[in-house]
């Protein structure tokens, strides 16, 4: 079996505000394999996106060890995580997060422009990126144009456009009426199966937690009820 | 908002420069350097000066002075005088300089040409001025009479001067003015030409050294340079206002930029999360806010244009009389106004732009 793509040990985060520590996430063990496609549920406030963004890389732990791809994120400097988020993860925000300035075809194109590729290159994975969510047709289009479940799906094609390992979606259907929102999952869905992208998922819906092949909560600082089908499961302190 | 705060301020400092550079300019090209004024010993300006006929004669008749085309020596008598004339459209009064020449001063003057009517002829009480000041004086159109002591002096026309300060005054008869003035054959000041700049040094010691003479002689470059205080005054006043103007707008510029850092916020946090590093985003908002400031610049020198040469006045404050002079907008003054826009831009955006940076991605991407 191959390495796993997320291994987390013993993980504690807490944040500060003034003279009050908040523990957040408080020794927890994870470890995702490759292919793997899990969703996150829990209450509002239990850490959900402090855990995805600790394991996209945009966050530093208060202690504990997260190892993403091969790398142990404590080991690199700030410079070299920003290289490493851009090469091995895809980002998924609630809000999309789109760049209304650009058009769709500019923001996909976005994260290509920090790779070396040519723009020929460029071109061909920006276009390939819309094809797969189905927006080929809408590449001129600027972010107001589109609407909100169009918006994603073009946000998701920005996620996937470098060919990331891992693809970190935090709430991606939160802000989306139930059809969009069942198209971004079988999106999500076929992203796993068909490309054999490593997903992690946090979402309030749990029909939407049901496509995931793997389902955890976040409760009280360390994850709980595993109802993975398919994966080894640890934690518990 | 800053597009037009900066452009404002570019403007209201390329009309101070402009202005300035404006008088330097009338001041400078009045003074030729070949040219020499001689005045009383003690006299500091031409109308506190006075000079008997026969010394201007004699000054004639030195070696070293140039001669026109005609033969005739370059050395020109003149009496100036300085008269209260009431501004036009109720402007209150102010000083204005008559001069009386002889036919000769007028190839003392550069580029001495009459634009409208006739020269006037001596003997006559005719008196000739320029168009501006015709716009800025009453009783100085064509064919108006101007009043010196009870006597009538009619225009009969206007004359350039190459811009020079001679733009700025009233020009008769030297015996009709004196005679006005009941002084006749009075000269108050000898303008003369030298031959070549090896004459200057030694004529102007020949005409000092002269106890008999008790004449004081300088290059007329120097008296008008001295003669600059006013223009150096504004000039002064132009910087400081142009500082502070300047600090506003750098103010101006950083409130825009933090305004533009907060409601991207999220903007920045998700470039940064898709592996954008601080150093690209700090020059992409430098280069914005840079990029604003100069639009306002260039909006602000465009404004300007319409004063470009447009004449105005203020009071030579060596002898309070109205000099009038042109805006004057070269490249030199459009230049500095841009470069302070882009000072402006990259000041009033660097602090924005490094808070930008600065923030946790975390935080970023959790703002509204
Ligand atoms: N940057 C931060 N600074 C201070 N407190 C934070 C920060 N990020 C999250 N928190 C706190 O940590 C807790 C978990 O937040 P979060 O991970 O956003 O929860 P969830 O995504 O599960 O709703 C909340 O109490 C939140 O207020
Ligand atoms: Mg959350």
């Amino acid at each position: 079996m191959s390495e796993p793509v997320v291994v987390i040990r013993d993980l504690h985060k807490e944040f500060r505000r003034d003279a009050i520590r908040i523990p957040v996430l408080s020794g927890m063990n994870l470890e995702m394999a490759e292919g793997d496609f899990l969703s996150l549920m829990g209450p509002s406030g239990s850490g959900k996106s402090t855990l995805l963004n600790l394991i996209a890389g945009l966050d530093k732990p208060t202690s504990g060890t997260v190892i993403v791809v091969g790398e142990d994120l404590s080991d690199l400097t700030e410079g070299e995580l920003a290289q490493w988020r851009s090469r091995y993860i895809g980002f998924v925000f609630q809000l999309y997060n789109l760049i209304p300035v650009l058009t769709a075809y500019e923001n996909v194109e976005l994260p290509l422009t920090l790779t070396g590729l040519s723009r020929r290159e460029r071109d061909q994975q920006v276009k390939t990126a819309l094809d797969v969510v189905g927006l080929a047709d809408r590449m001129d289009h600027f972010p107001r144009q589109l609407s909100g479940g169009q918006e994603q799906r073009v946000a998701i094609a920005r996620a996937i456009a470098t060919d990331p390992t891992l693809l970190v979606a935090d709430e991606p259907t939160g802000d989306l009426d139930a059809q969009s929102a069942g198209e971004i999952l079988d999106l999500m869905q076929r992203l796993n199966s068909e490309f054999g992208k490593t997903i992690i998922m946090v979402t309030h819906d749990p029909h939407a937690a049901e496509r995931a092949s793997r389902q955890l909560h976040l409760e009280k600082g360390v994850l709980v009820d595993d109802v993975s089908v398919t994966a080894t499961n640890q934690e518990q302190p | 908002m800053t597009v037009l705060g900066t452009g404002l301020v570019v403007w209201a400092m390329v009309l101070t420069f402009g202005l300035t550079d404006g008088l330097e300019h009338a001041l400078r090209i009045s003074g030729h350097p070949l040219d020499i004024i001689v005045l009383r010993k003690g006299a500091t300006d031409e109308t506190g000066s006075s000079i008997t006929p026969q010394q201007a004669q004699e000054l004639a008749t030195l070696d070293g002075v140039a001669r026109n085309a005609n033969g005739e020596p370059m050395c020109s008598a003149e009496f100036v005088t300085i008269l209260t004339k009431p501004r036009r459209n109720n402007g209150g009064t102010t000083n204005m300089i008559v001069r009386g020449v002889e036919t000769i001063g007028r190839d003392l003057r550069p580029d001495f040409e009459i634009v409208q009517g006739r020269d006037l002829r001596p003997g006559l009480n005719e008196a000739i001025t320029s168009a501006s000041m015709a716009s800025r004086f009453e009783n100085l159109s064509l064919g108006e009479k101007l009043e010196i002591n009870r006597v009538d002096f009619e225009i009969v026309g206007f004359f350039e001067a190459g811009g020079s300060a001679a733009e700025s005054e009233v020009w008769t008869d030297i015996r009709d003015l004196a005679s006005a003035r009941r002084t006749p054959d009075a000269v108050t000041t000898v303008n003369l030409r030298v031959s070549d700049e090896s004459a200057e040094q030694s004529l102007i010691a020949t005409i000092q050294d002269d106890k008999q003479f008790n004449l004081k002689a300088i290059e007329e470059t120097q008296y008008y340079e001295d003669q600059m205080t006013s223009a150096i005054a504004i000039k002064f006043v132009g910087y400081v206002i142009a500082l502070f103007l300047t600090i506003g707008a750098m103010f101006a510029a950083a409130n825009t930029m933090y305004a533009a850092v907060a409601n991207r916020s999220r903007e920045i946090g998700t470039l940064r999360a898709l592996g954008f590093r601080r150093r690209s985003i700090l020059f992409s908002f430098l280069f914005e806010s840079v990029l604003i400031c100069v639009l306002g610049g260039v909006l602000g020198c465009l404004a300007t244009l319409p004063f470009n040469g447009l004449t105005t006045g203020t009071a030579n404050w060596a002898t309070f009389s109205e000099i009038t002079f042109s805006f004057r907008f070269g490249p030199t003054v459009l230049m500095r106004g841009v470069l302070i826009a882009l000072l402006t831009g990259l000041v009033g955006g660097l602090f924005p732009a490094i808070r930008a940076v600065r923030m946790q991605i975390v935080n970023s991407l959790r703002e509204q």
